[in-house]
Parts: structure tokens; C-alpha cells; sequence
């Protein structure tokens, strides 16, 4: 691996070890809230539909696919395919932020606002975090699209970058839909 | 190599990119030692107003007071005290030590140590910085507020740090600051990680590294993976201030669930306890090179305290419960830790150990560094002991929340910090700025510093012990208490006298910048790769890259001939007669 390289890939792992902490001590706060509360979700709360956040998930799920496709095609040098690729993991990672859009109004909606307590605190602060990394990823999408119009020697590097962001961030996505919405 | 490795950064040329947002290691150094000593210096006034409450409670605060609390005749008011306290603690620690330890000498040394011409991302380098300044602009910032700055202590606990214990935006301007400080020392953590594995010179092993290098290296990991824990906590408070969440508020009705105070605490912690040796690890590295360095000896068992200084950058993650003994945590948790807790004296020893080996009988140089050095041998003693009663249980059930935990932790992060920083910047001045500091100014700061020094913490470990407790504003209203008076007074006025003579080091820092003495290249006689060059360094650092030959600490070698006592890094190791 040229050094280069080697910088590039150890910069990124502590970057998302850095953000894996953040997420894992979420985790673990959610892990005292569920194993301190007598029922969950609490009494007179209903639990969240799963339809929102499976669609969310496939979503992010298909998105990250085309991502690491857009990884194959710069490998091959073939970047008008990467840009295509890229273009429909971008729109399918603004679709995952409209439907997390529609989880909040739908939690709204159920009667479920920011200020009811410890389980409205969990879904809509968690959510909101992780959406927050979302954009940031998405940024990180429109800063490849530029490097993927006139790219040069860096971009597969950078492109790796990104996927691997990426890909965390539907992991961690993964790991909330089953741990907020399914158990 | 290929690629960016190394190459020849262009040198800036207009002022804006030459000292503003330069990519420079040095330069961003510089900024970092400026911002860290400025701060030093806030941290520093609202440490005397404290102690001043403390001693002569009731008492108008000399020549400020009037002037700082006008709507009470020049006493600290009881509330402004709480934000004293708080703002004190957060400043020396992520605004004062921080920058100078991390920020300066992470920047300064590391690439010159290893024989790099830069860190391995500049740009992520200048960043950092800038997003510290933004950070330190939001918690000043808070001070001016209507309602005033956060006043839950540095630690931030719930309920007080939320709406019901402190109202107003001074709190929730804390937890940005401290989010967008995370955000730097993140990138910080990134950069120095990276460029400690890939761009030391050819020929440093690891244990070739200076100590220093070493130290400010374990920073960097412990930092990466803890200051995270700290940012996912200040964010949660900062939903429950502003958004109305509840994760750490306790007592909403059963239905609707709980949200938990004491979780704070744990997170904290989880990021607390690695923070404290965040801060003094580069501290440790630092004496342990220069009490080789000034002994004109090898550093004794330098593996071994590298190899120390790792294991307890380990264990520092898992003991942090020692913090929380009396928040009804279970006897088989607290004893757990506490046992945890104990086996970090085993790694903490050895290069303590070490450090005295480095000593004996060494041809001891007492210059300026040398002796923040030995200072701070003499203080991390005494800090470290004083943890044992509080890892402890039994002891600090009694011990815990009053001045003998102060005074303790003063002794760890507090004096061992400030005096490795002083010991670092007497050494790495006359490389930095291309010129010496005065001898003479740098010992009266010495003895300034460390005999009030320990008036003042040893004073605080005796009051703790008759009894006082932190964070009260006025604690002789206890009558038990009265009697203490006496010994806070002399705390205050050791305060005081440390105080006035840290004006002898501001004197000699800015006199030094442009009248001292021109620096040689290698004033100390040291072996680093950074004496070799020129002092201050060119923009590149290294024409050309060294090759490293020999460890940091080769010093009174019998066999050598060249008249010095000490070898280069770039020169072969001279062996004896087979």
C-alpha cells in the first residue's frame, strides 16, 4: 500500500471510531433507559409503526449498495457509470431523510411529541443524531460528485472514503432500526 | 514513497497565510501556545477570586472586585461564585492545558521529533485550531450572559446542569463549546495518530520515538475514542435544555418513563477518567525525555515506560467508577473498580521507578527545565498517592466531595501539567522562536512557582481532611469549619504568590521573543532529531529527510570520540571494543 494510501485509510478508521464511540454510547444510555423501565414502550404509549423505518431501511440499504458500486466503477475507471451510481445513492439517501421526515411527523401525530417523555426523548433524539451524520454524509456525496467530474489519481482513495462513511452510517441505522423499532 | 508523503509544502507568503490560517505545524503550534496561555491566564483570576471567597469570605476582592461585581460592592455574589467555579475548572482543562500540552507541543514536536516536514494532513491541522478558537469564543461568550455562564461544575452533573438547576444559556453555550472543542481535538487525534505510524523517518522504530512523542501519542488514541463519549453526552444535554427531552431528567410520572441523572455521571466518567490522563500523558512524556536529557544519562528502562505509559492509557478505560462510589453503585462494582483501579499503580510505578533510575547518579544540568522536571516528579508523587484514598472505597466515602479530592486532582492534572508544560516550553523555547529564555527569570519563576504551589494544594488535601467541602460558597457558616480559616488564608495567599510570580514568566516569555539571547541550533546538547536543525526551523523542517541511526537517549557513552557527550539520532550507535 503506497503511504499515501496508508494515511488516508488510518484517518478515516479513527474518524469512525470516533463516531462509533458516539453512536455506542448512545447505545449504551438506551440499554439503561429499556433495562430501568418497567414496561417498554412505557405505559400508554403504543409502540412505533414499522413501516416508516423498514422503508427507511431498505432505503439506506439500497443506497449503500450503490455506493459500493460506485467504488467497482471508479476502480474500472469507467466514471460517467460512478457518476450515475453516486447520483442514485445521493437520491435514495434523501429519500431515507424524507422518510425519517415522515417518522417524526408520524410520531407527531400519534400524539408522541419531543416533551413525552423517556421513549419520545430515545426515538426522536437518536433519530435526529443520526440524521444529522446523514447530511453530513450527504455533503460528503456532493463533494464526490465534484471529485468524480474531473477525477484524478486521489479519487479512488476519496471514493473509498466515502463509502465507508456511508456504509457506517446505514449500520448504525440497522442497528436502530432493530434495536429502537423492532424489539 | 509516493504521493503527498512528505513532499515540500510552498511557503506562504502573505500574512493572512503565513500566520492566520496557516497549514504550518509550527505556526498552528504557536497559536495553540498563545490561546492556552491566555486562557491560562482567565483560569488563573478566577482561581484567586475563588480562593479570595474562600479565605476572607464577605471581603471585597482587591483592586477588581468593584470593577467585576459592581451590583455587590466588590464581593462575589454566591451564584457568580458557582460560574467561578465551573468556569475555572472547564477553562484550565480544555482551554488552558489542552492547547498548550496537546495543541502546542503535539503540533510543535511531533513532526520534528519523528523527522517529518509536517503533520500528514495540514489542512485538518489549521482546522482544529480554528475550531477550538470558535469553541473558546462560545464559552467566553456565556460569561456575558444575562442569566450568567454555566454553574453545575465542570463536570456538569444533572440536575444541575439542566433548565431546573440552571436556567438561561449560559449552560447550553457550555455544552456547544465543549462539542465544537471535541470536534477539534478529533481532528487533532486524527492527524496525530497518522503521522506518529506513517511518517516517522526511515530507521525509527517505535522505540526510537522520543518519550515525548510517545506520550502525546496515547493522547491522540485515548482522545479519539473518548472525547466521543463526552460529545454524545453534552449533545443529550443539549436536547434536554433546548428541545425538552428528557434523557436525564428523573421523576416524570411512571408511564411515560424515567430518564436517569446518574447516566450523566457514568458518560461522563466513561470519558472522564481517560481525559485525565489525556492531559498528563504528554506531561509524562515530556520529563521522561528531559530528565535523560539533563542527567546526561539514557532514560532508564525507556521501553518499559513506554510500554507503562500504554498500559495505562489501557487500563485508564475501564477504572472510572471510582468517580461514582457514592452514588449507591453495587458493593461488587465498587470493589471491582476499586481493585481496577489499584493495578494502574503497577504500570504507574514502573516509570516512576524508571525516573528515579534516570536520576541516579546521573551528572545532573539543574537549567530551568530540568528543574520543572524534577517539580514535577515531586508532585505527580504526591498526586498519585493521594489517589490511593480515593480509589479506595472505604476512604472515599469519606473523602469524596471535599477539598482533599481538590487538592488531589490539582496535584495529578493541575501542578504536574503546569509544570511539564512550563518544563516544555523553557526547553522547546529556543527552538520555536530561535531564541533562549532568561536563566535567571526562569529559576525565580521555578521557586515563584513551586513552593506556593504546594502551600496551596497540600493545604487543600489538609482542609479536605478536617473536613471542608468543595463547591460551597461560604462553608465557615458550619461553625465545625471556623477553625479552618486560618489554613485557607495561607492557601489564598499562597494563591496569590503563585500568581504574582507567573507575571516573572509573562515578562520573560515576551522579552525573550525579541531581546533574548540568539539560540544556537542545539542549546541543550540533545540528540532529537529537531536540534539538528536550524533554530527556528526553515518552513520544510528537514532539506532532507534524516535517517535515524539511534535512539533518543544516547548520552555518556565511553566509547565515544567526538568530544561530545551525547550522540545524534542520525549517527550510528558507537559501540566499544568487542
Amino acid at each position: 500500500m503506497k503511504r499515501n494510501e496508508l494515511q488516508s485509510n488510518l484517518a478515516m478508521t479513527v474518524v469512525l471510531v470516533s463516531a462509533a464511540m458516539l453512536f455506542i454510547t448512545l447505545f449504551m444510555g438506551y440499554a439503561v433507559f429499556r433495562s430501568s423501565a418497567a414496561t417498554w414502550p412505557p405505559m400508554g404509549t403504543e409502540k412505533v409503526s414499522l413501516w416508516l423505518p423498514f422503508l427507511s431501511t431498505v432505503l439506506i440499504a439500497v443506497s449503500s449498495w450503490y455506493c459500493y458500486q460506485v467504488r467497482l466503477d471508479v476502480a474500472r475507471k469507467d466514471f460517467s457509470a460512478a457518476r450515475g451510481h453516486l447520483t442514485l445513492t445521493t437520491v435514495l439517501g434523501v429519500a431515507f431523510m424524507l422518510a425519517q421526515s415522515g417518522l417524526w411527523f408520524h410520531l407527531k401525530s400519534t400524539g408522541v411529541f419531543v416533551t413525552s417523555g423517556i421513549f419520545a426523548s430515545v426515538m426522536y433524539g437518536f433519530t435526529w443524531i443520526h440524521a444529522v451524520h446523514v447530511v453530513l454524509g450527504l455533503f460528503a456525496l456532493g463533494y464526490l460528485h465534484v471529485v468524480l467530474r474531473s477525477p484524478t489519481d486521489a479519487a479512488m482513495q476519496k471514493t473509498i472514503n466515502v463509502e465507508k462513511f456511508w456504509h457506517f452510517l446505514g449500520v448504525v441505522w440497522v442497528l436502530m432500526f432493530f434495536g429502537l423499532f423492532v424489539f | 514513497m509516493s504521493g503527498g508523503y512528505n513532499e515540500i509544502h510552498p511557503e506562504p507568503t502573505t500574512f493572512w497565510s503565513k500566520y492566520i490560517i496557516s497549514f504550518d505545524h509550527k505556526v498552528i503550534a504557536k497559536q495553540f501556545l498563545w490561546y492556552g496561555i491566555i486562557f491560562l491566564g482567565i483560569g488563573g483570576l478566577m482561581a484567586l477570586l475563588i480562593r479570595w471567597t474562600l479565605a476572607y469570605p464577605g471581603e471585597a476582592f482587591p483592586v477588581l472586585g468593584h470593577l467585576l461585581f459592581p451590583n455587590s460592592a466588590g464581593i462575589v455574589p454566591p451564584d457568580s461564585y458557582a460560574m467561578l467555579f465551573t468556569m475555572h475548572g472547564t477553562i484550565m482543562i480544555f482551554y488552558a492545558i489542552t492547547p498548550i500540552l496537546i495543541g502546542a507541543f503535539g503540533n510543535y514536536c511531533i513532526p520534528l521529533m519523528i523527522g517529518a516536514r509536517d503533520m500528514a494532513f495540514p489542512m485538518l491541522n489549521m482546522l482544529s485550531f480554528w475550531f477550538a478558537f470558535l469553541s473558546g469564543l462560545v464559552l467566553l461568550a456565556s460569561l456575558v450572559l444575562p442569566l450568567g455562564a454555566a454553574a453545575g461544575g465542570w463536570t456538569s452533573y444533572p440536575t444541575l446542569s439542566t433548565m431546573i438547576g440552571s436556567p438561561g444559556a449560559g449552560q447550553t453555550l457550555w455544552c456547544v463549546a465543549i462539542f465544537l472543542f471535541g470536534v477539534s481535538s478529533t481532528m487533532g487525534a486524527v492527524n496525530y495518530v497518522t503521522t506518529v505510524i506513517t511518517l516517522r523517518a526511515p530507521g525509527m522504530g517505535y522505540f526510537d520515538m522520543p518519550l515525548t512523542v510517545w506520550g502525546l501519542w496515547l493522547t491522540a488514541i485515548l482522545n479519539a475514542i473518548f472525547v466521543p463519549v463526552l460529545g454524545a453526552g453534552v449533545i443529550l444535554l443539549t436536547l434536554d435544555r433546548v428541545m425538552g427531552t428528557t434523557f436525564f431528567l428523573a421523576g416524570a410520572s411512571a408511564t411515560s418513563g424515567s430518564g436517569d441523572p446518574v447516566l450523566f455521571q457514568h458518560v461522563f466518567w466513561i470519558f472522564g477518567h481517560p481525559e485525565v490522563y489525556i492531559l498528563i500523558l504528554p506531561a509524562w512524556g515530556i520529563v521522561s525525555d528531559l530528565l535523560s536529557f539533563f542527567s546526561r544519562k539514557p532514560a532508564f528502562g525507556a521501553k518499559a515506560t513506554a510500554l507503562s505509559m500504554t498500559a495505562v492509557s489501557v487500563l485508564s478505560t475501564i477504572v472510572y467508577g471510582h468517580h461514582m462510589f457514592t452514588t449507591q453503585m453495587s458493593p461488587l462494582l465498587t470493589q471491582s473498580f476499586m481493585t481496577l483501579t489499584m493495578t494502574i499503580s503497577i504500570p504507574s510505578a514502573i516509570f516512576f521507578a524508571n525516573w528515579l533510575g534516570t536520576l541516579w547518579k546521573g551528572s545532573i544540568r539543574f537549567d530551568s527545565p530540568m528543574l520543572f522536571s524534577l517539580g514535577v516528579v515531586f508532585v505527580f508523587g504526591l498526586g498519585g498517592l493521594t489517589g490511593l484514598h480515593l480509589g479506595t472505597v472505604t476512604t472515599d466515602l469519606y473523602l469524596h466531595d471535599t477539598y482533599f479530592v481538590v487538592g488531589h486532582f490539582h496535584y495529578t492534572m493541575a501542578a504536574s501539567v503546569l509544570l511539564g508544560g512550563y518544563a516544555g516550553i523553557y526547553f522547546w523555547f529556543p527552538k520555536m522562536f530561535g531564541r533562549m529564555m532568561n536563566e535567571t527569570m526562569a529559576k525565580i519563576h521555578f521557586w515563584g512557582t513551586m513552593i506556593p504551589l504546594n502551600g496551596i494544594f497540600f493545604g487543600m488535601l489538609m482542609v479536605g481532611y478536617g473536613g471542608m467541602h468543595r463547591r460551597i460558597y461560604n462553608p465557615f457558616v458550619y461553625d465545625s469549619l471556623k477553625r479552618l480559616i486560618p489554613i485557607n488564608q495561607m492557601i489564598t495567599i499562597s494563591a496569590i504568590l503563585m500568581g504574582a510570580f507567573q507575571i516573572i514568566f509573562v515578562i520573560n516569555f515576551l522579552w525573550s521573543l525579541y531581546k533574548g539571547k540568539k539560540a544556537p541550533n542545539n542549546p541543550w546538547n540533545v540528540g532529537t532529531l529537531e536540534w539538528t536543525i536550524p533554530s527556528p526551523p526553515v518552513h520544510h523542517n528537514y532539506d532532507v529527510i534524516p535517517v535515524v541511526k539511534c535512539g533518543p537517549h544516547e548520552f555518556g557513552n565511553p566509547n565515544l570520540k567526538t568530544g561530545r557527550d551525547f550522540q545524534y539520532q542520525t549517527e550510528e550507535l558507537v559501540e566499544g571494543p568487542a
